[in-house]
């Protein structure tokens, strides 16, 4: 376990980030003095209970939303407004309902005016690596919910971004879909790397995919313990290690309501 | 098998009613004092048919509906895209909305047919007034869907495009329009029957020739068959104009039904 | 006050003010064109203050067109409130029993789909050649243009009864009639007051239309009337009762609305 140690060259820094909303005249307190920083091509995994601050801290990586106090910086620049060298994958996918899966895929290499035969060469590759081959002109509606996850990764990914935030992407699959979703995600990040920051409040789907859990409060969302995961890749839900950990990080969990 | 028999037995229901209708409409104008009155089916299809090439005032039926449909189709394209703009401007900016929606709300509660005096008084008889009439029909269907679609894109989205580096242009273009088309075109697809009955009532008041001319040339020479041929052919268009409109939906909006 | 709510209440001033200034600027300009620069003759554009004054004028006085305000706005109400209700009370149980007994669905429907995409204005000269232009001509209309909306949506309301609603009906044991009364109609409760607002505007407009073709009273006949007498500071009034009456009418069936749809789409 290691504790909030500074990195050099982080591609993501948080410095003593506060975030409070302002409501019906009381002031709620979401993220508390946060500080992290997180390596380039690491995947770092927010682990906690409940549902306060861990969206607010992808839309403050995200620059959706400002800190009320401190700084963030990606790849050593402030975050000030979102931007193309950040890709999100939501929860409920927010994908565009109007595009087929080829006009969610190209749509940021679109926005950013590259030209027809580049752009969808590149979101054909990213639409073959997350396996949906054959679905180019279907609708999102069309989908299911595992396979609109899918577009929402190759859209993240198609746009090359140097940080991917993902905020719960497979919490509204089933059981059986997460698996395979998580074991995909893996895959995919393995081929292409990326530095990911992915929200969770799953303790499996942790272990399983972090180089590092970062174990959060519950409201005011703060650090309370860091946990480097060494265990080697592909992961086996079964390994006694894998089991270890997973029961540390839960006995150190606050309680959920 | 049983789909199959329910369509049939649909289809069966479907003739044998209209058939029946058809049936006591012209035995009841036949043998009653009703028909004294009220042509029976076969006369009115006889003048139908003559309609096509023997002249109704200045035209033949063709003429007539080639003027109807034109003033819809001027006066409703107008309005379409004027009410497109003003519906996402009001939507999408504050200022527009503080603008335009107190003016809009003074003007929408006044059905169109009613302007029709004022418009006839300041435009004359001619097309002018007709196409004005139209336009105000269409204009505030069209403008209020648009604004109510662009009102309720999903911020996400908005906020999704920004993350890809998407152009605030680009987000009117290729986000909040195509988001807002569905409703769009529920307003246009209202304003489209709405235009079709404010041509007939301007046609009607003041007029020389289109469908809902005939329809009172034929009350004002006691003709009843000419009132049932318009109002047949007024019917037809009618239906044929909203199907136009169901195809062009299914086309354009195929991404917002679940039943793909 | 936090700073946040302080933004709000600002914005909300500031964007009344811009919707006031707004108002104001189109009365002015309304106003500078006609009283000041008499841009448009007084005859076919009078001045918001002109139009104000033949509001008065027209509250006690019968001159040109043969009735008051009150007098135009009672038979118009008389007519419309006839056909309208005539319309409801028939259109309602019809649409109903269409979409609740199969034989009638089957053989009505077809009927139904037959007349329905005629639209109600060009039944207005048949009406009158069959029933005169009293108000028996008018109600008819009005009858026509009420009818078609309540049937088709307490069609639809009937037709979204869920079966899973029905089949627990049936396992305690309630026969066909009961459940029509205890969950289909409950359900298409919405619906059917949907039917019933669109139809009173629709009943509103045809009136118009109708009162304009044929009839010697009525707010149609008065702005049609004053068409002819080139009045249009009495055209202006005659638009702004229609469209304030309709807005009335949509309010109060808001409401009833409220009241109703909330007890009955809770059983």
């Amino acid at each position: 376990m290691e504790q909030n140690g500074r990195i050099e060259n982080p591609m993501i820094s948080m410095k003593q980030v506060k975030k409070r909303f302002e409501s019906d005249g009381r002031v709620k307190e979401v993220v508390d003095t946060f500080n992290l920083d997180v390596k380039e091509n690491e995947f770092v995994v927010l682990f906690g209970p409940g549902q306060c601050g861990k969206t607010t801290l992808i839309n403050l990586i995200a620059g959706l939303e400002l800190p009320t106090e401190g700084e963030i910086q990606v790849d050593g620049k402030k975050v000030e407004a979102p931007g193309p060298d950040r890709g999100v994958v939501y929860q409920t996918t927010a994908l565009f309902p109007f595009c087929t899966v080829m006009g969610n895929v190209e749509f940021g290499p679109k926005s950013r005016g590259i030209d027809k035969k580049t752009r969808r060469e590149r979101a054909q590759y990213f639409i073959d690596l997350v396996g949906l081959q054959g679905f180019e002109k279907s609708f999102p509606n069309q989908l299911s919910g595992g396979m609109r996850q899918r577009v929402g990764i190759a859209r993240a990914y198609c746009n090359d971004p140097k940080v991917m935030l993902l905020d719960e992407p497979f919490g509204h699959l089933d059981a059986q879909t997460r698996y395979m979703m998580e074991e995909e995600l893996e895959k995919i990040w393995q081929k292409e790397k990326r530095t990911v920051v992915f929200v969770t409040n799953n303790i499996e789907e942790a272990v399983y995919l972090a180089d590092r859990i970062i174990l959060l409060t519950n409201c005011p969302t703060k650090i309370k313990a860091e946990y480097q995961v060494d265990l080697p890749r592909p992961r086996s839900y079964v390994d006694p290690a894998f089991l270890k950990l997973r029961q540390e990080i839960l006995d150190n969990t606050d309680e959920t309501l | 098998m049983k789909h199959m028999n329910e369509k049939m037995e649909k289809t069966l229901y479907a003739v044998l009613a209209i058939a029946s209708f058809f049936l006591a409409w012209e035995l009841l104008t036949a043998f009653t004092p009703a028909g004294e009155t009220t042509p029976g089916p076969v006369e009115v299809l006889r003048l139908l048919f003559t309609s096509f090439f023997e002249p109704i005032g200045k035209f033949t039926i063709y003429g007539h509906l080639y003027y109807s449909i034109r003033r819809v189709l001027v006066g409703y394209v107008v309005a379409t895209v004027l009410g497109i703009i003003v519906g996402i401007a009001m939507g999408t900016s504050r200022y527009a909305e503080a603008i335009i929606k107190p003016l809009f709300e003074l003007i929408r509660p006044i059905p169109p047919i009613a302007w029709i005096p004022l418009v006839i008084l300041w435009f004359g008889v001619g097309e002018l007034p007709k196409y004005t009439i139209i336009f105000i029909g269409s204009f505030t269907n069209v403008t209020l869907n648009a604004y109510t679609g662009a009102q309720r894109v999903d911020p996400q989205l908005i906020g999704c495009a920004k993350m890809l580096g998407t152009s605030d242009r680009d987000i009117f273009l290729r986000v909040i329009l195509p988001s807002s088309l569905p409703q769009i075109f529920a307003g246009m697809q209202v304003a489209l029957s709405t235009a079709w009955m404010a041509v007939l009532a301007a046609e009607m008041i003041g007029a020389q020739e289109g469908c809902g001319w005939i329809i009172l040339r034929g009350s004002d020479t006691t003709n009843i068959p000419l009132v049932l041929v318009g109002m047949v052919v007024i019917g037809v268009v009618g239906l044929l104009l909203a199907t136009i409109m169901r195809i062009a939906e299914r086309r354009l909006c195929a991404w917002n039904r679940m039943d793909v | 006050m936090t700073e946040i709510e302080k933004k709000k209440k600002r914005d909300k001033i500031k964007f009344t003010t811009i919707s006031v200034i707004s108002l104001c600027v189109f009365f002015g300009v309304w106003y500078v064109a006609t009283a000041v620069m008499h841009l448009m003759p007084d005859y076919s554009l009078p001045s918001p203050v002109q139009v104000v004054e033949a509001f008065f004028y027209k509250l006690g006085n019968k001159a040109p067109d043969g009735g008051t305000l009150f007098q135009h706005i009672a038979a118009s109400l008389k007519v419309a409130l006839t056909g309208y209700l005539l319309g409801a009370v028939i259109g309602i149980p019809l649409g109903i029993c269409m979409a609740w007994f199969r034989r009638i669905d089957l053989f009505v429907t077809p009927l139904f789909d037959l007349v329905r995409p005629v639209p109600t204005i060009a039944w207005i000269p048949l009406m009158i050649l069959w029933f005169g232009i009293g108000l028996g001509a008018k109600a008819a209309i009005i009858f026509v243009s009420a009818f078609i909306p309540c049937v088709i949506n307490s069609y639809a309301g009937i037709k979204q009864t869920r079966p899973v609603h029905l089949w627990v009906a049936q396992t305690f044991g309630a026969s066909r009639t009961k459940m029509l009364f205890t969950v289909a109609i409950p359900t298409a409760m919405p619906l059917i007051f949907t039917g019933l607002r669109i139809s009173l505007q629709a009943a509103w407009t045809t009136l118009c239309a109708a009162e304009m073709l044929a009839a010697n009273k009525g707010l149609g006949y008065m702005i049609q009337l004053n068409r002819s007498l080139a009045r249009a500071d009495l055209i202006i009034v005659g638009m702004l009762t229609i469209g304030l009456i309709g807005t009335i009418f949509s309010v109060v069936l808001g409401k009833m609305e409220k009241k109703m749809v909330r007890g009955g789409s809770k059983s």
